[in-house]
């Protein structure tokens, strides 16, 4: 068996041994779901004759599949460092790429399942999302957001020593961001000058590729925007977490 | 000077060679100026009290840390940076909590083997081998604290390496487990394997290692074989008498005695002369029930640690041996 195998098995056995995190991670996003369709249930966003709804789902979705794959990796590779897990894997000869690879594996899928529960639920008559006829774009859109979120929590979790400065730094980052992005709100509504900031986050990016592909908002053009500005932000957050990975609390 | 690469080579029948090592932290350093050799196949004991510099030491030789002067060669290659060629042949002893979460003892260990490569066969019998056979599907968060510390050690076996890493391997056993490790290295050591051993049990340091070198304010103060070190030491005999038998004042003016105590419901004299102090013990009070102790490695290690961590540390040397 691989060492990438093999990292790969603990992971998946840890990730549904625990079932609390487990059942919080595939339900926050579904909460989101709920309190926003209650709030504007029947309401229609400005000018894009979209219902609030269905703008609102491609939002929770890529907020909450961001921030699933940020806190995965934020949280195992500081828990990993704590417990001198890094440290066994560093003293065999396994490579950095079966730790990452590994843990890319099951952010995967713990996205895949997100997604299709999320997307599921909302198309319940309640809520009546009807996806877009592009939504099979959904696929390398989240495959590439997943990438991104997950290269920006190996940094996180290279620099955070606890769990509590995992959530902080974390929550820090993803929930403005979420705001700024227009993950919840449209972005319609806020200054132009906040517009053009959001230009620099890569949330922004990502929701404008799930709007187009799953709500039918925008046009194509956005989702190969949105994977060139999440492609641009992966190789960013790929070469600071190389540099910044430690092995060791002390290294 | 940075620590240079497999050019430090030297001789093959050493497992590690470390020359004029140095590391610093801010001001203090926890490492200064040590040098020593570790044979192929030999049981080597690291001894020193805590904050001596050990951890740092062996992290240097594990190549965990870079050293700020000086060079380790580990098989004749240089262990930093990050050496793939040379990690399988070492064994690294891990803290007691470093498991792959919500595992268990069995599904730990193959993640551990599968990191190097090692075949799924080699878990079985490492498990077996630490004892802990029958807690191979027991979660590793529900393991006592010796089973916990027999499955580090199995993490440290299970790739069949050549050197290998103890860090107070026995600190949590009890008693027989502990006997029952020390077999296991044991029949390492019979296996041709090298091992460098820290520890604070100095009767296992005793029982154990073929030599130990005794770290104090990170300089190596000794480094000899057990044997040699008791046989040289400074430390005084014991002769411990029943209580009742002698007073403790002719005690004390018995000559050669250097001090008198009470311990565990025995009068203990302590001497340099315990030839002498017993005649005159046996003129005195006869010899029935009296026991004698010779200095321990315990003794040799605290009076050599007081000594060096005392007063006047510029004045201590360097490598105070007693090889010829």
């Amino acid at each position: 068996m691989s060492a990438y195998a093999a990292l790969t098995g603990a992971g998946y056995r840890a990730q549904v041994r625990d079932k609390t995190t487990l059942f919080f991670t595939f339900a926050f996003p579904l909460l989101f779901l709920v309190v926003f369709g209650l709030i504007f249930r029947g309401q229609a966003v400005e000018e894009s004759g979209l219902s609030y709804l269905s703008y609102t789902a491609a939002g929770v979705l890529s907020w909450g599949v961001a921030n699933a794959a940020v806190f995965g990796i934020a949280f195992t590779l500081m828990q990993w460092r704590t417990d001198d897990i890094l440290r066994l894997i560093r003293m065999s000869p396994a490579p950095l790429s079966a730790v990452i690879g590994s843990r890319y594996a099951i952010a995967l899928v713990v996205g895949a399942v997100q997604s299709l529960l999320f997307v599921g639920v909302a198309m319940l008559p309640v809520f009546g999302l009807r996806p877009a006829s592009g939504w099979p774009l959904l696929i390398p859109v989240l495959i590439l957001g997943i990438t991104t979120f997950l290269l920006l929590g190996v940094i996180i979790g290279s620099f955070a020593d606890t769990p509590e400065s995992v959530a902080a730094v974390a929550n820090f980052l993803m929930l403005p961001m979420a705001f700024l992005s227009g993950s919840f709100f449209p972005l319609d509504s806020m200054p132009s000058w906040l517009q053009k900031v959001s230009l620099a986050m890569p949330l922004r990016y990502l929701n404008d590729a799930v709007s187009h592909a799953l709500a039918g908002r925008g046009d194509s053009s956005d989702v190969w925007t949105g994977c060139a500005g999440l492609l641009v932000f992966a190789l960013v957050f790929g070469a600071v977490a190389v540099k910044t990975f430690r092995w060791t609390r002390s290294s | 000077m940075p620590t240079t690469s497999a050019a430090a080579g030297g001789s093959p029948t050493a497992a590690v060679q470390v020359r004029g090592v140095s590391k610093r932290y801010g001001d203090r350093r926890a490492v200064d100026d040590v040098s020593l050799e570790i044979h192929r196949g030999e049981f080597f004991g690291l001894l020193g009290p805590n904050g001596a510099g050990k951890s740092t030491l062996i992290e240097i030789m594990e190549g965990l840390r870079r050293a700020d002067t000086g060079t380790v060669a580990v098989f004749g290659e240089s262990p930093w940076p990050r050496n793939t060629a040379l990690l399988p042949r070492l064994g690294v002893q891990t803290q007691s909590s470093a498991f792959f979460v919500r595992q268990t003892a069995v599904e730990h260990l193959r993640t551990v083997a599968a990191l190097y490569g090692a075949p799924r066969s080699a878990v079985d019998s490492t498990l077996e081998s630490v004892g802990l056979s029958e807690q191979r599907r027991v979660q590793v968060e529900n393991l006592s604290g010796g089973q916990r510390q027999r499955l580090a050690i199995a993490s440290a076996l299970v790739h069949g390496p050549e050197l290998i890493f103890l860090d107070e391997p026995t600190a949590a056993l009890d008693p027989q487990a502990r006997r029952a490790l020390w077999e296991v290295l044991r029949g390492l050591k019979a296996e041709g394997r090298t091992i460098v051993h820290t520890t604070h049990h100095l009767d296992e340091a005793e029982a154990l290692c073929d030599r130990i070198a005794i770290l104090v304010d990170g300089r190596i103060a000794v480094t000899d074989s057990p044997h040699n070190l008791v046989g040289a030491s400074r430390a005084p005999s014991r002769l411990m008498l029943p209580l009742g038998r002698l007073d403790e004042e002719r005690a004390a003016a018995i000559e050669g005695v250097e001090r008198v105590t009470v311990e565990g419901g025995s009068l203990v004299l302590e001497t340099h002369a315990a030839g002498r102090v017993l005649a005159a013990v046996d003129r005195i009070a006869g010899l029935d029930g009296v026991q004698t102790r010779t200095a321990s490695l315990e003794d040799v290690y605290l009076d050599l640690t007081a000594r060096l961590t005392g007063a006047g540390r510029s004045g201590h040397p360097n490598a105070e041996t007693t090889e010829p």
